[in-house]
């Protein structure tokens, strides 16, 4: 039989064209004028822009507080990221099992999201200030400490305490899409698993997460994405200190566009940013495959 | 409905999504007169000769003015005056927007390039000389010489001069001094320090005495400000030396500077709470107006902030002309804050920018706008420090000494690194949180003081070549 290839009708072509200028605009247009900058000398108010091929790059690439940054950017996106899944994810399948007031705890349990990040940064830094903040005194009237604990300004307390700032900020996300997830799994899967003598664990990784794999997947990839490039909540809390133990990628590419005016460096830095979260996002979708394959 | 008409509506449709999106993105301001001349003849062509004659005094157009007075009086103030202004010439439209300095400096860089500037704005010194560099402000000489040179301080007008050319007009004027409190010094039994020394025996006192309650004097030394730099400046400025040299480049390893950075880390250890390496401007302000820090160091904005936090502590705060490492120095303001307005190149309303900062210097707009932040704001007309309607405001009547010791700390002070003119790399030099990393590198990961300030050197130069 001979398939007919459907014709595409100019109204078809012109009623899309909006959406593609859109995209050109807002999406194409930024990523390609960054690419350009990169190879230039491109200042923040200077007008005369000269083109430097590599330069912006090498000169990033020889600097040790890049790889410095990128190091803390990888630890702060693996740790928060386990963390935000654990939590999350452990948070769903509670709520699953609730029978009751689940509505409600759902909405507790997202409030940390509700809020925008300048208040959570702000509030944070309020209660965990050394001198004043709520925690460190709490702590040292309840005899727990001896003296107040310098959360942010302590080399050994200050990264892992913005770890947990974003974990509790993260997870809320994590648990509302695992669990619309977990309620889309087909309740006779469960029902025939039983009959067949499967156990709790054996329904879950056989079962749920099978089921849940794409949800999993494309939660896995923005976060990734979405925590790596994290900016506001650290420089809005440490500004990337003490001594630089929390200065992540994007406060480095910060401190060189704006700080230094040097957008074609930043801009280098932003270009490398993605060619490196393309590499992660492009294994994280070739496991997915594998796993797929594999069930 | 047929296929084809379908076909034609959907079509019809696209096009006028399509054509609405372009019209979006067009910017929809409407088109300025591209010069002065325009402007005053806008609309002119039926008009009698005599009649164009008048219009060509008259003032008219849109301008927009960028300011960072957002607080409430301060706002008011402004806004009456442009109110004012406008009622006097109802042909002229100001919109006034208002930010945050931090806020203004992006607006102001990111807007350079797409040519979305004010018409009219403030500015802080370094934004200027940053704005001269770039051809972004035009010379106001002409305008200084209307108001009347003589009426201003010289050094403000100096501050913001190159080559001849003075590119902006000093709206007030404020210095950082030392702030104390009475209660603790009478507390300890101590006296005013009036060297560096003094200073930390003092703090110290307060410190072990007030077991936590109160700090001696809180070093902040925050990377997202420049708060560590202007710290450091006040010692090396007092020791005699610079944060730059002679040919500007940086200068962190003199002796001067090496004994500065060993003080304020000694005090930060010492005296200091912890977690006043993360401060910034505001953190540390903050300390001193709920009554945590004894001694600090800014200028007569502190009186408000008293005022609002903890008005208690109001009759127990003073200030003090700024340390000197040998004692009987003489004890001389170090650094002094011009703010200046500033008409902006590419303005096609130059000249009703002009005419309101002309205006803004009336008693009636000026006065007012200065007691807004009474002792805060210091005139940058020195006669109307002199002026009755000033002097009786409640707080400067109350702060009357305090206003002395600032005003005379203005006169003797400038910005930092301008000691000898508007330099670039002083804004440079504050501006990358290099000094302030350095002291986190000392005390957090115990890096000698040489080897940090070397490097911390190094690394500004290195930046400073950015510049050419």
């Amino acid at each position: 039989m001979k398939i007919r290839k459907k014709k595409k009708s100019p109204g078809t072509v012109l009623f899309i064209l909006p959406t593609v200028l859109l995209f050109v605009l807002l999406l194409l247009y930024p990523v390609l004028s960054s690419v350009f900058y990169s190879f230039t000398n491109k200042h923040l108010i200077k007008t005369r822009l000269d083109m430097v091929a590599f330069e912006n790059y090498a000169s990033v690439l020889r600097d040790k507080e890049y790889w410095n940054a990128l190091l803390t950017s990888s630890k702060w996106t693996l740790i928060c990221l386990a963390g935000q899944f654990l939590i999350g994810f452990t948070a769903a399948l509670s709520l699953e099992r609730i029978k009751h007031g689940r509505t409600l705890f759902r909405t507790l349990l997202i409030v940390p999201w509700a809020f925008p990040t300048i208040i959570i940064a702000l509030v944070w830094k309020y209660l965990l200030n050394g001198v004043s903040g709520f925690i460190p005194n709490l702590l040292l009237k309840l005899n727990w400490v001896s003296a107040a604990p310098q959360f942010l300004s302590n080399k050994d307390l200050v990264f892992p305490t913005l770890v947990f700032i974003n974990v509790w900020f993260g997870f809320p996300l994590i648990m509302v899409n695992v669990l619309s997830a977990l309620q889309t799994v087909p309740k006779e899967l469960y029902e025939a698993a039983r009959i067949d003598g499967a156990k709790s664990g054996q329904q879950f990784f056989y079962i749920t997460m099978p089921q849940i794999n794409p949800v999993i997947t494309l939660l896995l990839i923005l976060r990734t994405v979405w925590i790596f490039n994290n900016f506001d909540l650290i420089y809005l809390i440490t500004g990337g200190g003490p001594a630089g133990l929390t200065k992540t990628v994007s406060i480095y590419a910060y401190e060189v566009g704006w700080g230094l005016k040097s957008l074609g460096r930043s801009s280098a830095v932003s270009i490398l940013s993605l060619i490196f979260l393309t590499i992660v996002i492009v294994i994280l979708l070739q496991l997915q495959k594998k796993t797929n394959k594999n069930e | 409905m047929k296929k084809k008409t379908k076909q034609y509506l959907t079509m019809a449709l696209a096009i006028t999504m399509g054509v609405g999106l372009l019209q979006g993105c067009k910017n929809n301001d409407t088109p300025k007169p591209t010069n002065p001349s325009e402007v005053q003849t806008e609309g002119s062509s039926k008009e009698t000769q005599s009649s164009r004659e008048e219009a060509d005094t008259k003032l008219s157009g849109d301008v927009t003015f960028w300011h960072s007075f957002s607080q409430g009086p301060r706002l008011e103030t402004i806004q009456k005056a442009a109110d004012a202004f406008t009622e006097a010439n109802p042909d002229v439209h100001m919109t006034i927007e208002t930010f945050s300095w931090a806020d203004f400096y992006t607006k102001w860089t990111t807007g350079l390039a797409s040519k979305n500037v004010p018409d009219l704005s403030t500015a802080l010194p370094n934004h200027v000389v940053e704005m001269i560099d770039v051809e972004a402000i035009k010379p106001l000489d002409d305008l200084i010489d209307r108001i009347g040179r003589d009426r201003f301080a010289k050094a403000p007008l100096e501050e913001m001069t190159v080559d001849g050319k003075c590119y902006a007009v000093p709206l007030y004027s404020h210095a950082q001094v030392m702030w104390y409190r009475k209660d603790l010094l009478e507390k300890y039994d101590l006296e005013v320090p009036t060297t560096w020394d003094e200073l930390y025996d003092a703090a110290t006192k307060i410190t072990k005495g007030e077991n936590g309650a109160v700090y001696g004097c809180s070093v902040p030394l925050g990377t997202n400000d420049m708060m560590a730099t202007r710290y450091l400046n006040f010692y090396v400025r007092t020791a005699g030396s610079r944060l730059l040299n002679d040919d500007n480049t940086a200068n962190l390893t003199s002796p001067e500077v090496i004994d500065g950075i060993n003080y304020w880390v000694k005090m930060y250890k010492e005296n200091s709470p912890k977690d006043s390496i993360n401060f910034n401007v505001l953190d540390q302000a903050t300390m001193y107006y709920n009554g945590t820090n004894a001694f600090d160091f800014n200028s007569g904005f502190h009186i408000g902030g008293v005022q609002t936090n903890s008005p208690d502590l109001l009759d127990q705060i003073s200030c003090a002309p700024m340390p000197t490492v040998k004692k009987g120095d003489e004890q001389k303001g170090v650094e002094t804050s011009n703010i200046p307005m500033v008409v902006w190149e590419s303005s096609d309303t130059q000249d009703v920018s002009e005419a309101f900062i002309e205006f803004m210097y009336q008693p009636e707009y000026y006065i007012p706008f200065l007691r807004s932040v009474p002792v805060g704001m210091l005139p940058a007309l020195p006669e109307i420090a002199e002026e009755k309607e000033f002097l009786e405001d409640e707080t400067i009547k109350k702060f009357q000494r305090e206003m002395e010791v600032i005003s005379k700390a203005v006169g003797e002070g400038t910005a930092i690194g301008y000691e000898n003119g508007p330099v670039p790399e002083a804004g440079l030099l504050i501006s990358q949180g290099i000094i302030e990393n350095m002291f986190q590198d000392i005390i957090i990961n115990d890096v000698p003081v040489e080897e940090a300030a070397k490097a911390a050197e190094d690394k500004l130069n290195e930046q400073f070549k950015s510049l050419s």
